[in-house]
Parts: C-alpha cells; sequence; structure tokens
C-alpha cells in the first residue's frame, strides 16, 4: 500500500477525484427518503388533515366532498361533554397510572439487576443477562398470551397467592382501581364529594384517583418484566463505563457502600438514567399491542389507553377524524413529557454553597461549572 | 477489518440480498394487481361474490359454507365464504379501502352508520318474500321508510337449565321460575359445590332482560328512559344477587359466556339466546338442558330479540346475484336448516309451524318473540351499549341509578 | 412491535468491538464470600422468576384444556398430549401465516440491509449539499410515536393501492431511520484511507461501497440483519392497518386473533399458548446464536 495522504474533501461536485459524489449521495439516500417520506411523513400530513376533517370512511379523504371542519374533533374529544370526551379521559386516566407505575419500577428494577449481574463473577454473568434479556427478545403477543394464562382466574398467579393465603383476584377481568381498593380496605368507600362532583375530561376526580385497576396492574407486571432487560443492558454499559479510580477515592475517604452508589455511581449513570426514562417514557405512552392482543380495552374500560382508542375510534366506530386528533393529542402529550424530562434533568450550575463545601478554607472561588458528582 | 476479509464470500451474500430487493420491487408492481381498485363507482364485477360472516362456531361456518356452495352450484356464480374474526372491524377497514366483501352479516346497530353515508345498497322492498318476514324484524332494518336488508335469523334470550343438576336439588317442572323471587329462590338452592345457580354475561345484552321485564329498557317510542324507576328497579334486584352468590357474570365464573359456564357446569342456569344450542351440541354433548321462558317481573314478562341481516355492499358490482343469494339463503327450506345447524330461529313467517314441530323443546324461544325487545339501533347506540356494558361490569360495588344515568346522557345525545 | 424495540432503542445497538471486562479484584475474606453467595443466590432466584413462565408456557400446550385450568403450575402434562399442535397445524391457518411471517421477514431484512447501509454510506462519506437536513428529518422522523402512523399509514396505503397485498406489508418496513444510523455510524469508525486508495486506483462511487467498505461492514451487518428479523417477526400494529383477507394474515396478527378467541372456543389455553410457543421460536433460536453480540451492541452505545 502506498501510503498517499488522504485528498482534502471538498464540498459539492467539481472535475476531479470527487465528481459524481453529489449525485452518488443523493442516489443513495434516495430509496430511504422516498420510502420514510411517504410512509411516515405524508401519513402523519394526511392524519392532520383527517382531523381537521370531516371524512366519514368512505372513498378518498382528499375528495371534494370532505368538509373542512376546524378544530370540531378536537373538541369533541376534550370538551364535548359526552361519551368521546369521556372515553378519552379515561383513557388517558388509564395511561397516565401505568407510566407513572411502569417507569420508575422498570428503572429501578433494570438498575437493581445491572447493579447485581456486574457484580456477578465472570462466568456467571452471561447466563444472568441471557436470562434477564430473553423476554425483551419474545412478541409482544406472544407475552401477553403468556400472561393471559398465567393471571387467568384459575391460573399460575392466583395459585402461587393461594399457597400464601391470598384469594388472587379474577385479574383481567376486573376492573375496580387498586388505589379504591386500598382505600376500601382502610374503610373509604366513596370520595369526598369535592372529588366526586367535580369532573375533568368527563371524568370525576375521585374516578382520576381511582388508581391502575386490577387488569391494568397485570399489564403492569407485563411491561417491567419485558422491558427490564433492555435497560438492564445500558445500565451495565453505562457501570462499565465507570472508572475504579472514582470509587476506589470514595472508599478512601471513608464511603461506606450506600454512600458510594448514591453519591459517586448513580450521578455518573446519569446520561443513560436519562436515556433509560426518555425510552420508558415514550414507551409507555404508546401501548397498543398489548391491548389489542388481551383485553380490548375491557374489563369496563380500564385498559382504555389513547392508541387503542384513537384506532379503535377510526377503524371500529368509523370517526376517523376523532381517532386522528387523538393520535395528535397524544403525540403532543409524549413531546412535552420528553421536553419537561430533559429540562428537569438538565446540568445546572453548581450552586455557591455547595462550592464553598469543597473549598480550602481561606482559598479563593473556584469556578466550577460542572454537575454534581463526577465527570460525564 | 482489512480487505483480507474474504469479499467473495460477502459479495455473494450481499448479491443474493440485492436479488431479493429486487424482488421486492417487482412484487410492487405486482401488488397493485392484487386488490381491486378502490373508490365510488361499481367496482369491477368478476363476478365471484365474497361473503363475511361472523360465525358462533365450526356449526355455523360449515352449514353457510355449504348452502351457499349449494346455491354457486344451482346458479353458475362462484362464491366464497368468510369467517372474520373481528366483524365490525374488518367490515369497517373494508369500506374504508374501498374493498368491502360483497355480502356480510349486519346488525342493526351497524345499519345506521353505513346506511348514512351510503355505503350499503337498499335492496330490502325488491326482495320476493318481503312481505313473509316478521313485521318487527322488517322495522329494525326500515330507515327513512327504506328496508335496507333482508334479516337472516332471529333469535330470543330464555332461561337455559342444566336438567341433571335440577333433578339432583331436588327441582322438578313445576318449580321452573315464573316470577323474580322464584327465579331468585331457585338459584340460590342451586349454588352448591362450587357452582353459581344464575350465569350470565357482563353485557346489556343479557342484563337487559332484566330490565324488559321490570318494564322499563334504554329507549322506549323513541325516547331514551334509560333512567326509569323500572330500570333501576332490574338493576338493583340483579345487583342484590350478585352480590349473595346465587348470580354470576360468566367472566367472574372463568368463562368465557354463557354456554362455556353451562358447559362446563360452572353454573345450573344460564340466560343465552338460540345459538347456544349448536355450541352445546358441537362442544358439550354430554351435557343435558331444557329451555324455560324467562320469568316475570314486576312489568310482566320480557325477553330482548336478537337479529342480524345480509348487508349488501352498495360499491358491489354483484348486486342482482347477491340479492338472489339472498333470497335463496332467507326460503324456508335453507332457513330451517340453519336452524337445525347452529340454532337460530327462521326470519319468515311462514316457517314458524315446520320450526315449531322439528324443535319441540325450544318453543320457548319462540315464545319470547311475542314480548321481546330489540335493543336500541340508531346510529351511535353501538358505542353507548359498549359504554353500558362498560359499567355493568362493575354492578356489584356500583350504583345502579348513578350508571343509568350515564346511560341516560350517552342515549339522549343520540336519540333524536 | 416488540416491547422494546423502538426506534429510539436500537439507536443505541451502536456496533462496538466486544467488551473486555475488568472484573474488580476481590480478596475474597468471609464476609466478602458471605457477600458473594446472598448476590448469587439472589440472582438465581430472580433469573427463575424470569425463565419460568416459559418453561410454563411450553410445558401447557402439552396439556390437556382440562389439565391447564387444573394444575396450571406443573411442568409435567400429565397426560402428555398432542392434541393441541394437532389442532394447530391440521385446523387452523397456522400454516399460512407461518409462512406469511416469513415472507415477509425475509424481504423487510433484506431491504433493510441493503437500504440502510447505502444512506448510512452516503451520510457518512459523501458530501453533497442537503446533507444536514437528510440528517435532521431522519432525526425528526424517529422522534414521531407510532401510534400516530396507526391510521395515516392506512389511509396512505389505500390511496397507493397496495392495501391488503405482500407490497403493503412489506414496504413501509423496507427502511427504518435507526438502522440508517447504526450504519452511519459504523461508517464512521472506518478509517478513509482504505477508500481513498480505491478512489486513487479509478472506483466509482459505488464501486467502492460495494466492494470495498460493504465487506468490511459485515458486523453491523449482522446487527441490522438481528434487529430487522427482530422487528418484522415480532410487528403487529402494521400488520393489522395494512391487510384484511386471510390469505395475507401473519402469526402476530393470527396469534391475536386467537388470543381475543371466538364465541364458542373458551379457554383453550394450550392451544394458544402452543402458538405463542412456535412463534416465539425462531426469535429465540436467532437470540441465543448471536446473543453475545446482540447483548454487546445493545449496551454498547449510550447517546450523549
Amino acid at each position: 500500500m502506498s501510503a498517499l495522504s488522504p485528498a482534502p474533501r471538498r464540498a459539492g461536485s467539481s472535475s476531479g477525484i470527487r465528481r459524481g459524489e453529489a449525485a452518488a449521495g443523493w442516489l443513495f439516500t434516495a430509496p430511504v427518503l422516498i420510502i420514510l417520506g411517504v410512509f411516515l411523513l405524508v401519513p402523519v400530513l394526511m392524519a392532520l388533515w383527517v382531523s381537521f376533517s370531516d371524512w366519514t370512511g368512505r372513498g378518498s379523504p382528499f375528495s371534494s366532498n370532505v368538509g373542512f371542519v376546524g378544530l370540531d374533533n378536537y373538541a369533541a374529544v376534550t370538551t364535548g361533554g359526552g361519551l368521546a370526551e369521556r372515553d378519552f379521559g379515561t383513557a388517558l386516566r388509564n395511561n397516565a397510572w401505568y407510566v407513572l407505575l411502569v417507569v420508575p419500577l422498570q428503572t429501578a428494577l433494570s438498575l437493581f439487576l445491572a447493579v447485581l449481574v456486574n457484580r456477578a463473577i465472570l462466568r456467571g454473568r452471561g447466563f444472568f443477562r441471557t436470562a434477564f434479556y430473553f423476554p425483551s427478545v419474545t412478541s409482544s403477543v406472544a407475552i401477553t398470551v403468556l400472561w393471559l394464562f398465567l393471571f387467568s382466574s384459575s391460573g399460575a398467579i392466583n395459585e402461587v397467592l393461594s399457597w400464601l393465603g391470598v384469594n388472587g383476584p379474577n385479574w383481567f377481568s376486573d376492573p375496580s382501581g387498586v388505589v379504591h381498593n386500598l382505600l376500601g380496605a382502610v374503610g373509604v368507600t366513596s370520595g369526598p364529594a369535592m372529588l366526586t362532583d367535580h369532573t375533568l375530561l368527563g371524568v370525576s376526580w375521585w374516578d382520576w384517583l381511582a388508581g391502575p385497576s386490577v387488569a391494568m396492574s397485570a399489564f403492569i407486571l407485563m411491561a417491567v418484566f419485558t422491558t427490564s432487560g433492555t435497560f438492564m443492558l445500558l445500565f451495565i454499559a453505562g457501570l462499565q463505563n465507570i472508572g475504579g479510580d472514582v470509587q476506589e477515592a470514595a472508599m478512601m475517604d471513608g464511603a461506606n457502600g450506600w454512600q458510594r452508589f448514591w453519591r459517586v455511581t448513580l450521578p455518573q449513570l446519569k446520561p443513560v438514567l436519562f436515556t433509560v426514562l426518555t425510552l420508558g417514557l415514550i414507551g409507555t405512552w404508546q401501548v397498543f399491542d398489548q391491548i389489542y392482543t388481551g383485553t380490548q380495552g375491557g374489563p369496563g374500560k380500564t385498559t382504555l389507553t389513547p392508541a387503542y382508542l384513537s384506532y379503535s375510534s377510526a377503524f371500529l366506530s368509523q370517526q376517523w377524524g376523532q381517532g386522528a386528533a387523538i393520535a395528535f393529542v397524544l403525540f403532543v402529550i409524549i413531546v412535552a413529557l420528553t421536553i419537561l424530562q430533559r429540562f428537569v434533568l438538565r446540568d445546572r450550575p453548581v450552586s455557591r454553597r455547595r462550592i464553598r463545601q469543597y473549598e480550602a478554607p481561606g482559598a479563593g472561588t473556584p469556578r466550577l461549572r460542572r454537575s454534581k458528582g463526577g465527570t460525564r | 477489518m482489512t480487505r483480507h476479509t474474504p469479499i467473495r464470500r460477502a459479495r455473494g451474500w450481499l448479491g443474493a440480498a440485492a436479488l431479493l430487493t429486487t424482488g421486492v420491487l417487482a412484487l410492487t408492481a405486482c401488488g397493485s394487481g392484487f386488490t381491486d381498485s378502490p373508490g365510488e363507482g361499481q367496482a369491477s364485477g368478476s363476478g365471484k361474490l365474497s361473503i363475511l360472516i361472523g360465525s358462533s362456531g365450526d356449526a355455523e361456518t360449515k352449514a353457510v359454507t355449504d348452502a351457499v356452495a349449494a346455491w354457486s352450484e344451482k346458479s353458475g356464480v362462484p362464491a366464497e365464504v368468510q369467517t372474520a374474526n373481528d366483524l365490525p372491524q374488518q367490515l369497517s377497514q373494508g369500506f374504508a379501502a374501498g374493498s368491502p366483501p360483497d355480502l356480510f352479516y349486519l346488525a342493526p346497530e351497524a345499519l345506521a352508520g353505513y346506511a348514512s353515508n351510503g355505503s350499503i345498497a337498499a335492496y330490502g322492498d325488491d326482495l320476493e318474500n318481503k312481505s313473509d318476514f316478521y313485521p318487527s324484524l322488517v322495522d329494525n332494518f326500515t330507515i327513512d321508510g327504506k328496508f335496507f336488508c333482508a334479516p337472516k335469523d332471529f333469535s330470543t334470550l330464555a332461561l337455559i337449565i342444566n336438567t341433571d343438576l335440577w333433578s339432583a336439588a331436588g327441582l322438578t317442572d313445576a318449580d321452573i321460575p315464573t316470577t323474580w323471587d322464584q327465579l331468585a329462590s331457585v338459584a340460590q338452592k342451586l349454588t352448591a359445590d362450587g357452582r353459581v345457580g344464575l350465569a350470565f354475561g357482563a353485557e346489556y345484552q343479557r342484563v337487559g332482560a332484566f330490565m324488559a321485564q321490570a318494564g322499563g329498557g334504554l329507549v322506549t317510542d323513541g325516547k331514551a328512559t334509560a333512567d326509569s324507576a323500572a330500570n333501576v328497579e332490574a338493576l338493583t334486584y340483579v345487583k342484590t344477587h350478585l352480590n349473595d352468590g346465587s348470580f354470576a357474570f360468566a367472566s367472574d365464573v372463568g368463562a368465557g359466556w354463557g354456554g362455556e359456564a353451562l358447559g362446563t357446569q360452572k353454573a345450573a342456569m344460564v340466560i343465552e339466546g338460540n345459538w347456544i344450542t349448536g355450541a352445546m351440541k358441537a362442544d358439550y354433548p354430554d351435557v343435558k338442558y331444557t329451555v324455560a321462558e324467562l320469568p316475570a317481573g314486576p312489568g310482566g314478562k320480557g325477553t330482548l330479540q336478537f337479529t342480524n341481516c345480509w348487508g349488501l355492499a352498495a360499491d358491489s358490482g354483484n348486486q342482482e346475484q347477491a340479492r338472489d343469494l339472498v333470497q335463496y339463503l332467507t326460503s324456508t327450506d335453507q332457513q330451517l336448516a340453519f336452524s337445525k345447524a347452529f340454532g337460530p330461529m327462521p326470519s319468515i313467517q311462514s316457517a314458524a309451524d315446520a320450526w315449531s314441530q322439528a324443535n319441540p323443546d325450544q318453543t320457548a324461544f319462540l315464545a319470547g318473540a311475542a314480548y321481546a325487545q330489540f335493543p336500541p339501533n340508531m346510529a351511535g347506540a353501538a358505542d353507548v351499549i359498549t359504554d353500558f356494558n362498560a359499567q355493568l361490569e362493575s354492578l356489584k360495588t356500583g350504583d345502579p341509578q348513578a350508571l343509568l344515568k350515564t346511560a341516560q346522557s350517552n342515549l339522549e345525545a343520540i336519540v333524536k | 412491535m416488540t416491547a422494546t424495540a423502538s426506534p429510539q432503542a436500537t439507536v443505541l445497538a451502536e456496533q462496538r468491538l466486544d467488551r473486555p471486562t475488568h472484573p474488580a479484584k476481590h480478596r475474597l475474606s468471609r464476609k466478602a464470600l458471605g457477600w458473594q453467595i446472598g448476590l448469587y443466590a439472589l440472582l438465581i432466584v430472580l433469573a427463575l422468576v424470569y425463565i419460568y413462565p416459559f418453561l410454563v408456557q411450553v410445558a401447557t400446550s402439552f396439556k390437556t384444556d382440562a389439565a391447564a385450568a387444573a394444575d396450571p403450575i406443573s411442568l409435567t402434562p400429565q397426560p402428555f398430549t398432542w392434541a393441541a399442535y394437532e389442532r394447530l397445524f391440521l385446523n387452523s391457518d397456522f400454516p399460512v401465516w407461518f409462512g406469511n411471517s416469513v415472507v415477509v421477514t425475509v424481504f423487510v431484512t433484506a431491504g433493510r440491509v441493503f437500504f440502510n447501509s447505502l444512506a448510512g454510506y452516503a451520510l457518512a462519506r459523501l458530501q453533497f449539499r442537503g446533507r444536514g437536513i437528510v440528517f435532521a428529518g431522519l432525526i425528526a422522523v424517529m422522534a414521531v410515536p407510532t401510534v400516530v402512523l396507526l391510521i395515516p399509514k392506512f389511509l396512505v396505503i389505500n390511496q397507493l393501492g397496495i392495501y391488503d397485498s405482500y407490497a403493503g406489508m412489506i414496504l413501509p418496513l423496507l427502511v427504518d431511520a435507526a438502522g440508517v444510523f447504526i450504519m452511519k455510524n459504523f461508517f464512521e469508525s472506518i478509517p478513509p484511507s482504505v477508500e481513498e486508495q480505491a478512489r486513487i486506483d479509478g472506483a466509482g462511487t459505488f464501486r467502492i461501497f460495494w466492494s470495498v467498505v460493504l465487506p468490511m461492514a459485515r458486523p453491523a451487518l449482522i446487527t441490522i440483519v438481528i434487529l430487522s428479523f427482530q422487528g418484522s417477526w415480532n410487528e403487529l400494529s402494521h400488520f393489522v392497518i395494512s391487510t384484511q383477507s386471510p390469505e395475507l394474515t401473519t402469526l402476530t396478527k393470527g396469534v391475536a386473533s386467537l388470543a381475543s378467541g371466538q364465541l364458542s372456543q373458551g379457554s383453550q389455553f394450550p392451544l394458544k399458548l402452543a402458538a405463542a410457543a412456535i412463534m416465539t421460536i425462531p426469535v429465540a433460536v436467532v437470540f441465543f446464536i448471536f446473543q453475545r453480540r446482540i447483548m454487546n451492541a445493545s449496551e454498547g452505545a449510550v447517546k450523549e
């Protein structure tokens, strides 16, 4: 191989070696652009139009007898006062509880598993990683079928519970809210008038606080079961990225294991944590496959999610405009939450008080702009 | 990685990839050829009739397929029967895509929606046996004076009793309940050995029978009457006995529907319709049962009746042949054959006597037709009923008054 | 869609060489040994919790309906019966579903390998105006949640006339933005000297791509193959909206319809679990063969 210095790159096509590069560039990316454009970009625009129109499902949505109705569909779903609004409110409530429970649980569990597996001696590590990651590989349809069996009224879970003397509920047929059940156990069976009389999106505040239903709880467990493996891998990578010297320095300063974990390890895992939380948020707000396969929104509409509601409004009830409107509202929610999460977890300048803790007495103030914890 | 890797092997593999992708692009060209051209107007009638049914089981599928095959032979027109996994969804998607089946089962509550956007053709007035159909069934499928589609059969709800368990509890024919109190006490007697006395689905399509017996109903004379005192009484009665253990929802005893509860002996009595006969024969042939009329409530006798019609797509290019097939399928002989295979009663009055003679132990179903109510069927009714069903699932702990109030407000929005 | 294969997640499956692991040196004092044993015990219990459901699934598929309801936990079917599998293969459309899934998966995987690497190479190496826009566009596209696309993709597929056909099932899945990123990142990590050499030798751009760079990209390509296989085999919502005829039903849609059950079918769990088990086998096989690579790839990149 002759030792040639690489020719300087020049943007755009010109004569010489780089001729045709621009054409090749466009040609190479053309299939991707075309397919993504046609099947991702155009659909989004088309859905936007349908959400502002009164298309009834027959013929082309762009034909001349389809009218523009402005924000009517959005209004029907958010303020209409009828069944559509109540369904949307119910779906939002169900999904909100789902997100509230799944994201922390899956993050905590996957971190826990990662820490455990990371400490295991090399030989066992591969086996455990495989075991925990395997559920993530299977299709959501297959897992839902399995879950329907395990959590049926005479299924494995209830059998195990009966060994502990607990009479397990009829999981996927039980629409009662978990929080309401807990409150009922301590004697609170109906809410104060202030909560039951006022509604948000057609659902009373008391019902908003009902918690996930027992059926939804089964789905929550399923979500944690299937996603903890993937996130465990991300955490393991993060853990291995942390150098051992910071840990040793902390050990020499007298920090015990727990303190080391909270103040040294965890802050350094912040990027991974951020990724896991973002993916978790985005994923949990879109739960559809499991509902379609398992309960189709039942029992008592407590496993209805906005994604499934969007599908059923359009494809089952023929309310295409409302279905599209629901999808876009969901889009906005997801984007808003992602931005919010970014904001909450952003790096902040270290506070003066903290800077002073690191100062040597009498020395000047060092200008520290890094976040607490180790470097990224 | 340097150029010393076996480029040739990688190349061959990539060559295969390229070949496959060219294949896909070729499929694209063929792809459009697989589908009928979508859009308004008459689709090109290839002459083959496509029929989509929502089957209750193998017995029904076989019966319909055989009937259609027989007609095909006679008329020389090819036809294909498909069973739907989810009939409303497949119909809706088919219409939206412009490629609906020619003929399909159409439920009354779906009729209004499809009629209003022009998806189905109104052919009922052109049928030869139009005057033979029961008037109430014709009413159910008439909108603005146009008789849209031919009712294919109808069923009513009745009380199905497991005879072995009945006699084992020391009960006789004289004990068959005719009032609510009698029903409650009989159910109590039969609730034993981990089995429940009476089971039914947690839906208006079953609980509504009690509402009819109390003198109520969701829609009366074109007005929404969901929150009437009669309905409250009915739901309170059901709730009381759900809570004392003698009644149960089918799902609560681990069954998918009443028929399964009866067949697996998780319940001694169930409330179901004619279709249960076919299912019992196919899946639980060893369970013996009798059919009795449902008891009368404070408002007298009451039950629900259900029917479907043969919907005809307006875009179909085979309308004449489809109409001919419908006439064949609704003829006396054919309807009696269907009834024998999977249970429902013929929709034509001239077949009533023959049916009664052929099914002497099922006359309770036919008797119910005299006082049966139909579920509401105006546009949007399906969603209201779905919502009502969702609330009924928590009837054990819920408040019947509040439940019915919600249904009332939903109904008022759609009943004009 | 699998529970995890969101496009955003697959971006992180960047190709890296296998990570050498650095086990910390433990001085095995008695206390440390005690901790290690406790750790292992906990790990084993957790692993059992994760594995047991699948064992139960396989075992139940060999039980009778009644035995499945009466004794759900045991791993030994009594009596052992093939009835569920018989019913699955002889009395239902299961072979058709399997065939359709195979067809779709093969085409989608091949397509993604080819088109993703083409585009990834272009973005990594080729200079052309608008490159930045294309890049930004790809990122934006990945941000759109799939739920928004359910209805509109149906509309577009319908308008294009490919509804209810293999083309409608395969074409929209042929490329994915995440795969383009994986390839782009990989190509950027290859030293440019090899390509420069080939260019000086007179090779055209496509020739360089095809004969020089692509053979070097085997690790990344295998990653794409694995991810595409998993993604298309486990896909559900796309097949729901793009087909309606029973001849085009795939495994996911078919098993989902089995699960939601019909009126007189009752709770035939062995049948449903058998279908789900068979559905899982191909992905499981691919997983076990490539597991080291899959898990290292997923661990690899933490996007900062």
